[in-house]
């Protein structure tokens, strides 16, 4: 069986609001896909269709070829850490492992074995009610190893992590890929991916708005843009707008200039006498070319905090 | 580098005193603004109103006047009935041997004996009666304004089983001389009139009298009837005990007095007596002149005379009606019965109120309510307020469009409404809401104490619904069912008993019949005490526990 | 680019035989599904520490009250119209709600805290999911029943010997050797077995455990209220014959049993299919419904 989550055209409403509008992509094995988008863009109500816990009103999602309900033992197939919070607080988290192993015809010695990866020995046998975020991470992930499945599915597993935490499901997450298994991510926040993804996949009001690999979308978002650095920035922007450049000023002396290549803004800058510090090619942060990505897609923006007049 | 000073940031409001008011208008916010709590509120409204009018509506009573005649359903069934000077309906059937009386006087006679026979309908048809008083059969004297039932008399009687007593218009019955009447030993009655006061006395000589009480009946004519009177109520038994009800036996019954020394005081000599059955099927018309029928021969009513001795046979009673599943001969319903439905709205009232506290534990919400508000017990204290208050609308609205809507219903079906006064029928309904209101507030408690909607909800319908159920279904000792009905919880529905248990008049006075231990008001202080306790014991855990 | 999956991670599972593929399995993989359902389901409910509380209630609740109801009744002389086994068995009247509580709780608590989704994605088969859970439950409930029951009549025997319930007033001491005696403790047990499946059933269609308990207790409780202000005893009949409750309870008579508005085994046999019906309107609605 192929270690692939395939997704083609889910649709889903909940009432008036259409959730999924289509999302269509496939998730391949041997790296970390990156699910990003903002808040209600549909990346949570995807994972659930996947595991069969919601009904989509039209498209399929596929585990290995194979619709999810149709699993023998779900959880050897693919492992998904969707809500750290799904189990009962009066429950210890052994007990909670214990039972999601019996209903896959596993053995307690499989449950130990998934503590001791999720480095959760020492509380194994506290109530799951007093963990917290973090640690309900952790066993969320220990339930979803249980049965060491070749797909594996997680829904924000940075949340309520210590900074420690990070570091260490990077590293998991990166050495799950590594032998081979297919390992879907999903994040709103695009920083957290920057070491670990290798694709991504961008959504936004219920439909894929890149489905690239980590490479070709920061090479697309730092395209022909140059950084100038200069004292004189006005005079440098009339300069470089007159001759053509579209400019934008990004900090007090630097300014961001796309439509020129590098050698004619050092010689225009030259010929007008206008001093500069820097011209560099721009290098742009995942952050940024998810931010403008995503600029019209989300849903629910904010309004900009108020600015202290200098 | 600058230094920057930075004032301290202040709240733009200043920080209200009356926090409680405050408090109140939160969680009036919360229960609000939870659609499903609202709709459970109506639900409870609904469910009671609904279920009233499916118990009055349902099934109509079939009578027939005659064994051959028309077989009538519904309100034809009605009897009429009369009604007291009280207001309350009444039986008022007996055999009077009577002079009218105009003025003052007084009359005195002699009891030598009393006896009885009734029919018993467990017994074949046709087969003799059996002989044997009823505890209430009643003979003696009476002054009473008309022969027209249902109007207000004095008496002075001896009884079956409950030796002499003095009992006017209906629900009045003081006890004089105590024991059975005999030849050995005699009762000497005495009832005069003086305006519109009767006095009754009671002797075991004719010698020595001993007052028994004295009555005002406002607005008796001057002139009355007077003579003397004997009635006997049905006889019945409990034969057997079933889960939902028990089902009794029983049959008419007769009595049969002998006066001597007769005297009547005030009126024009040598009148003559005449009989009638007052309120009865006419069956002692013809036996006025005594000859027919005496009461040797023992089967009908009337009266014999002879050397100054009467002879009188009556059957009936003298006595408010009484709300008797099992005894009386026509349907008879209470305005209390379509409040039934009050314990499905109950129900859906417990689930509302468990859930306003246990949701907030149920999602660490209390954490937020408890940082908004420290002090604990006054968090608790308007919650429970919230609570009942909104419930007490809820159950007031259902109890007032309930109680006429199943009044016309029940008459509609052919049940005799027996008739309250306005403030009986005012606290029947606001008794009513309150018990639900009361109920909301102990599961507010509940729920704190267990934080468990299942286990909470249940505890509190299991301590309310359970011990009224048990205590209903006589399936216990009656002791234990009275015993349940005083304790418990569920003494609270003795609010909506609208007729008061008459000792003097021999019925099935059962929790099952709707008869409670406890006075209205004190069965409804108990279910108050149960919400006092528990809501003391929320308060001491929430201040003590985590939240 | 994908890195060939690494063979030793099949070992990791231990000796658990591949996924049937063939439809001669499907029987057999239902029944292996089912199995380890109901071994998950089992390991559920005892790992919650509530579950052997409300046991251990169950049966309290059942002996108490029956105790409490023997030794409140007495019997001065012959003909007092007691059903003595149905005396002594009073007490499920109470315990009924305690084995509602577990088995409601068995469904809502997964609701309230979420767990579900844990349940559904390991077990997506939704029907055996619930069939595993039923079965869980009214196992528990069978056998903290059969003790409560046993309980409860060893106590109704001695409290009702010394209270004038004795052969010389017509009584018997009570004994599972006699026939109705047995039927109505047997009976009494797979009451409240149904009165698990009831619960559990209408809680999967309500989800919300209070809405869901205060269904179930004003299902069964509202209906002898009701009965015993009716006016027409057509009415009262039909609600003894067809309420959950008190059809159900018709199995305890043994005395008076021509009286009865209906036989024993078919008022229980009403309940049974008040439960069947509650267990399948929740597992369709479970089923149909996102999770």
């Amino acid at each position: 069986m192929e270690a692939t989550i395939e997704i083609s055209g889910l649709r889903k409403k909940f009432g008036p609001h259409l959730a999924l509008d289509g999302m269509t992509f496939t998730v391949h094995p041997g790296q970390v896909t990156g699910f990003v988008g903002p808040n209600g863009a549909g990346k949570s109500t995807t994972m659930r269709v996947v595991l069969g816990l919601d009904a989509a009103d039209d498209g399929t999602a596929l585990i290995g070829g194979q619709p999810y309900a149709s699993l023998r033992h779900p959880l050897s197939h693919v492992g998904a850490l969707l809500d750290a919070a799904a189990l009962q607080p009066s429950r210890s988290a052994r007990n909670h492992l214990l039972w999601l192993a019996h209903s896959q015809g596993l053995t307690a010695r499989r449950v130990d074995a998934v503590i001791e990866q999720a480095g959760l020995q020492s509380v194994v046998r506290r109530k799951a009610g007093g963990f917290s975020l973090g640690m309900r991470q952790r066993l969320g992930i220990a339930a979803a190893m249980l049965g060491d499945p070749p797909v594996l599915m997680m829904d924000e597993p940075f949340n309520g992590m210590d900074p420690e935490g990070i570091v260490w499901m990077r590293g998991f997450l990166r050495s799950l890929a590594g032998q081979g298994r297919a390992v879907l991510v999903s994040s709103h926040l695009m920083s957290e991916l920057q070491d670990t993804a290798g694709h991504l996949v961008v959504v936004g009001r219920g439909k894929v708005i890149a489905d690239t690999s980590v490479q070709a979308l920061l090479s697309a978002a730092s395209r022909d843009r140059i950084t100038v650095r200069t004292s004189a920035r006005s005079e440098a922007m009339t300069v470089l707008a007159h001759a053509g450049a579209t400019v934008a000023a990004t900090g007090h002396d630097t300014l961001t200039i796309s439509g020129l290549p590098a050698e004619r803004v050092v010689s225009l800058l030259g010929e007008s006498a206008v001093p500069f510090s820097e011209v560099t090619g721009h290098h742009a942060s995942l952050e940024e070319a998810y931010m403008e990505l995503t600029r019209d897609e989300v849903e629910f923006r904010a309004e900009p905090a108020g600015e202290v007049a200098p | 580098m600058t230094a920057q000073v930075t004032t301290p940031y202040r709240p733009p409001r200043e920080e209200a005193r009356d926090g409680f008011a405050q408090l109140l208008r939160a969680e009036w916010t919360k229960f609000r603004t939870v659609r499903g709590w609202v709709i459970g509120m109506v639900v409870a409204a609904l469910v009671t109103v609904g279920l009233g009018l499916l118990i009055a509506g349902g099934g109509s009573s079939t009578c027939q006047n005659s064994p051959t005649g028309p077989v009538l359903s519904g309100a034809a069934c009605l009897p009429p009935v009369p009604v007291g000077p009280g207001g309350q309906a009444v039986t008022d059937q007996f055999y009077f041997v009577r002079q009218p009386l105009a003025g003052n006087g007084s009359i005195t006679v002699r009891v030598p004996a009393l006896t009885g026979l009734y029919a018993n309908g467990a017994t074949a048809v046709g087969s003799p009666m059996t002989r044997g008083l009823q505890p209430w059969s009643k003979a003696g004297v009476i002054i009473q304004a008309s022969t027209r039932p249902g109007s207000a008399y004095g008496a002075m009687m001896v009884t079956g089983r409950r030796g002499v007593r003095m009992q006017d218009d209906y629900t009045h019955d003081t006890a004089g001389l105590p024991g059975a009447v005999s030849a050995a030993s005699p009762r000497w009655l005495r009832l005069t009139r003086s305006g519109d006061t009767l006095t009754g006395y009671d002797s075991a000589d004719g010698t020595h009298w001993t007052r028994v009480g004295t009555v005002r009946l406002a607005g008796l004519p001057s002139t009355v009837q007077a003579g003397l009177f004997a009635t006997s109520p049905a006889h019945s038994t409990v034969i057997s005990k079933s889960f939902g009800g028990g089902s009794t036996s029983g049959g008419p019954s007769l009595d049969t007095a002998v006066f001597d020394h007769v005297s009547l005081s005030g009126t024009s000599p040598g009148a003559a007596w005449t009989g009638d059955a007052v309120g009865g099927q006419a069956t002692g018309g013809a036996a006025s002149s005594g000859a027919g029928s005496g009461a040797g021969s023992g089967a009908a009513e009337g009266f014999h005379q002879a050397d100054g001795r009467f002879t009188v046979t009556g059957s009936g009673d003298i006595a408010p009606l009484v709300f008797d599943p099992a005894g009386s001969g026509f349907p008879t319903s209470t305005i209390e019965r379509g409040l039934q439905g009050a314990f499905a709205g109950l129900i859906a009232v417990v689930v509302v109120a468990v859930m306003f506290i246990t949701a907030e534990y149920r999602r660490g919400m209390i954490r937020t309510t408890l940082a908004a508000s420290p002090r604990r017990g006054r968090v608790l204290a308007a919650k429970a307020i919230v609570a009942g208050a909104v419930t007490f609308a809820a159950g007031l609205a259902a109890a007032l469009v309930t109680v006429p809507l199943a009044q016309r219903l029940d008459r509609a079906k052919g049940s005799y409404m027996l008739p309250v006064t306005s403030l009986t029928e005012i606290r029947v309904i606001v008794g009513t809401a309150a018990v639900l209101a009361v109920a909301a507030v102990l599961a507010v408690a509940i729920g704190t104490v267990l934080r468990r909607s299942a286990g909470a909800v249940t505890a509190v319908i299991v301590v309310i619904v359970l011990p009224y159920i048990l205590g209903i279904a006589s399936v216990l000792p009656v002791g234990a069912e009275n015993w349940l009905l005083r304790v418990t919880p569920a003494a609270a529905f003795a609010v909506q008993q609208s007729l008061p248990a008459y000792p003097q008049v021999n019925a099935g006075y059962t929790p099952t019949a709707g008869y409670f231990p406890l006075a209205p008001w004190a069965g409804f202080a108990v279910l108050c005490a149960w919400a006092a306790l528990a809501l003391a014991l929320a308060t001491v855990l929430l201040r003590r526990r985590d939240a | 680019m994908s890195q060939a999956p690494p063979a030793q991670r099949a070992s990791l599972l231990g000796e658990r035989p591949a996924d049937p593929d063939g439809p001669q399995n499907a029987l057999q993989a239902g029944w292996t599904s089912l199995r380890e359902a109901l071994h998950a389901e089992w390991t559920k409910l005892r790992t919650l520490p509530g579950t052997i509380w409300l046991l251990a209630g169950i049966i309290a609740a059942t002996v108490a009250v029956s105790s409490a109801a023997t030794a409140a009744m007495s019997c001065p002389s012959r003909g007092c119209s007691v059903d003595p086994a149905k005396l002594s068995l009073t007490g499920i009247d109470l315990s009924q709600a305690v084995v509602a509580i577990l088995a409601v709780a068995a469904i809502s608590s997964e609701y309230s805290t979420g767990m579900i989704r844990s349940t559904l994605t390991a077990m997506p088969r939704r029907t055996t999911m619930l069939a595993a859970k039923a079965a869980v439950v009214t196992g528990l409930v069978l056998a903290a029943g059969t003790i409560a029951v046993l309980g409860s009549l060893l106590a109704g025997r001695l409290f009702l010997s010394s209270h004038g319930f004795t052969p010389a007033h017509g009584y018997p001491s009570l004994s599972l050797g006699d026939g109705p005696v047995l039927r109505a403790a047997a009976g009494s047990v797979l009451y409240l077995a149904l009165i698990a499946l009831l619960s559990l059933g209408i809680a999967t269609i309500i989800r919300d455990s209070g809405a869901a308990i205060g269904t179930v207790l004003g299902l069964l409780y509202l209906s002898p209220i009701i009965a015993a202000v009716v006016r027409s005893p057509h009415w009262h009949n039909d609600i003894e014959r067809y309420a959950p409750m008190s059809a159900g309870l018709a199995i305890q008579a043994t005395t008076g049993l021509r009286g009865l508005p209906i036989s024993p085994w078919a008022g229980l046999g009403v309940l049974a299919a008040w439960a069947s019906a509650a267990v399948l309107g929740g597992g369709l609605l479970l089923r149909l419904r996102d999770a």
